[in-house]
């Protein structure tokens, strides 16, 4: 038996699957779900949930436990992982790995136009930081949050590719 | 005097080139289609009768280089060229060339492309056609300071736009003093390098107003006439993403006061061949001319859908010099018709570009379903032009049942491999204010400030919990087994399982 803790959209889901003769069950907060998995292609299946029917597609998003479950024309974000080891994590007071982000990367593949900050600057959430021009539009990558600036990896004219490293925070 | 097309070089790429080669396949004329690099087997590339590639990827080395595409139409001896939208399809000097080469162009005089898509000279051209105009200025970055006096006497927040401007590249909406500069200096780099002209202007930005736009069609036998409205309000970074005809505020009277007034200007600019006369409309009903888009609109279906004319094919026809058979009488709406523009792009991460394959793409059908897609499954998304890979179009007797179409073409649309607007849609579809027809061209901004658009019920939520468990699950399997076994196996999770379950049919033991 495997145990999951699922998160979408800061809700939780602990979810216990198990083999049956010709189906699955999932457990999901204690109740007991039907799953039928009919594969279609590589990454995507049908889905039959208590005869509920769900095309999905589960893409991968580079870092570890982050998916993307493409079901119903919606793109739904996902963070799956082992339940123990969540329950573990949370014991010891650490959080998920996206809030110790230190390096601001590229959204998205351009052209650097501008560099807003320096090294040494304190930027606070919404702050213009770099502009990017991607498909002829100028985008205005802002801050999320207060950080100082500890390097500019990029310059004015450089093309980057997503996922970049462009700025470090202290 | 009319002059046959026999063949037509289709200078553009994506779904708008596709739509214009479906159009030439209509018409029995022989259509040939222009690549760059990254699209040597692109849609439209595959779907024209005849393929010329041009140059590299990057935009100035193939559909923006006007050497390149002219080379093209020699070799391919075309006798016509259609624009599209986009690219060199508002460009005067392009346009020049062709009629200098005894190409036919298919769009508007090379003058009137000039003068209408100078933003300043068709204010002036409105103004002499009697139409109303936003209260603005032709004062820009030359001279900021003057500039600054002005936004503040009409008071802010003002709209900063490109004098050569189109699709919302070089357009700033200023809110306050302080940000003026940076505006105005951002919006002059952006029209620099998207057009190859900084000159911007200053207009009054009207709250909450509607995009209301008149489709038009003239001849070169003096016939100027209007197609009805499209209202295009659901816009985010002034770039429009849902469309609709008729508009939900439109009353007959104020159709055929809107409809006289592009007439005129059509009248007053000398227009041939079709072309959109844009107003925007205020919570009071006025309406103050925007500009007039000299090419096919992105969002000519809808227009199409509701009164049966296709417009690619009234293009052609009135280029061979054919008087237009339509009459202003003869246009009537039928029903009512939505699209949604279907952008490779996050929603919910500001409406980044989103680039990679699509590896998987299955588009909705179905009783009032309209689909123009520029791509394929396996396409890859490039990053060098517009990230739009479709429109997807319904058409119902009314608003509701068009609505309720969309919901479900949305549902059975499948894109995976990179992000898409779909789901965006599906959530502003379901919008009261949208259903109940209350826009603005703010309406984004006020429905969802926080750019949030991934609100799934949380039956779907757990839905997607069970899928992603299902999946580390299999995948963890599929470890266990091929570390025991031969080696790695690239095979997921998904087709071990489906293995599985067949040993098992055939007896086997799991």
């Amino acid at each position: 038996m495997s145990r999951y803790s699922v998160t979408i959209d800061g809700h939780e889901f602990d979810i216990e699957m198990e083999y049956r003769s010709d189906h699955m069950v999932a457990t999901v907060n204690g109740r007991e779900r039907l799953v039928r998995v009919h594969k279609l292609q590589e990454t995507r299946a049908l889905l039959v949930i208590d005869h509920l029917s769900h095309e999905v597609d589960i893409q991968a998003t580079g870092d570890g436990g982050r998916k993307i479950v493409f079901m119903q024309g919606t793109e739904i974000p996902v963070a799956i992982e082992d339940y123990n080891l969540a329950q573990m994590r949370k014991a010891a007071g650490i959080g998920s790995e996206e809030e110790v982000d230190t390096v601001f990367v590229a959204p998205m593949p351009g052209l650097i136009v501008e560099i807003k900050v320096a090294p040494g600057d304190t930027v606070t959430a919404g702050q213009p930081l770099v502009v990017v021009e991607a498909m002829k539009m100028e985008n205005i990558l802002k801050a999320k949050g207060t950080a100082t600036v500890k390097a500019v990896r990029i310059a004015a004219g450089q093309s980057v590719e997503k996922g970049e490293p462009l700025i470090e925070f202290e | 005097m009319i002059k046959p097309i026999k063949k037509i070089l289709v200078a553009n790429r994506g779904e708008i080139a596709v739509r214009v080669i479906r159009a030439c396949h209509d018409l029995g004329i022989v259509s040939v289609a222009i690549c760059s690099d990254c699209d040597r087997t692109a849609y439209h590339a595959r779907l024209a009768d005849e393929w010329y590639h041009i140059g590299g990827s990057p935009s100035s080395e193939s559909y923006l280089n006007q050497d390149r595409v002219m080379q093209a139409v020699k070799d391919s001896g075309a006798d016509a060229v259609h624009p599209g939208y986009g690219f060199l399809a508002e460009n005067a000097t392009f346009a020049q060339r062709c009629v200098d080469e005894g190409i036919t162009f298919i769009g508007p005089r090379p003058e009137t492309i000039r003068g209408l898509g100078d933003k300043l000279v068709a204010r002036e051209m409105a103004i002499k056609a009697n139409l109303p105009v936003v209260p603005g200025t032709d004062m820009g970055a030359d001279n900021p300071d003057e500039a600054l006096a002005f936004a503040k006497k009409i008071g802010f927040p003002v709209l900063v736009k490109a004098a050569a401007g189109g699709g919302g590249k070089g357009m700033r909406v200023v809110e306050s003093a302080d940000l003026f500069q940076e505006a105005l200096d951002s919006a002059s780099r952006e029209a620099k390098s998207a057009f190859g002209d900084g000159r911007v202007f200053i207009e009054k930005y009207l709250v909450r107003p509607r995009h209301v736009e008149i489709q038009i069609l003239c001849d070169t036998h003096g016939n100027h006439l209007h197609l009805c409205e499209r209202e295009c309000s659901i816009q985010r970074r002034h770039q429009k993403v849902i469309e609709e005809a008729p508009s939900p505020i439109m009353t007959d009277e104020l159709r055929e006061r809107m409809g006289t007034a592009a007439v005129s200007i059509a009248r007053e600019a000398g227009y041939v061949g079709a072309g959109t006369v844009e107003f925007l409309v205020d919570q009071n009903r006025s309406f103050y001319f925007l500009e007039v888009n000299t090419r096919l609109q992105v969002e000519h279906p809808v227009t199409e859908l509701v009164t049966g004319v296709d417009l690619v094919k009234e293009q052609v026809a009135v280029a061979e010099g054919r008087e237009l058979t339509l009459r202003q009488e003869d246009i009537r709406l039928n029903g009512h018709a939505i699209e949604c523009r279907i952008y490779a792009e996050d929603p919910s991460g500001g409406f980044m570009p989103s680039t990679g394959t699509l590896e998987h793409y299955r588009l909705p059908a179905g009783p009032g379903v309209r689909v123009d897609s520029g791509v394929l499954v396996w396409s890859e998304i490039p990053i060098y032009y517009d990230p739009m890979i479709a429109k997807l179009c319904t058409w119902g007797r009314d608003r509701t049942e068009a609505i309720a179409r969309m919901q479900r073409a949305l549902s059975e649309y499948r894109i995976s491999g990179v992000e898409s607007t779909v789901g965006f849609h599906q959530v502003v579809l379901a919008n009261k204010k949208f259903i109940a027809g209350d826009l603005s061209t703010g309406f984004l901004q006020e429905e969802y400030p926080d750019s949030n658009y991934r609100t799934f019920s949380p039956e779907l939520a757990e839905d997607a919990a069970i899928a992603a468990a299902v999946d580390k699950l299999l995948n963890e399997r599929r470890i266990t087994i091929s570390q025991s076994g031969n080696g790695r196996s690239r095979s997921s999770g998904w087709v071990r399982h489906h293995r599985r379950e067949n040993v098992k049919r055939l007896g086997g033991k799991h």
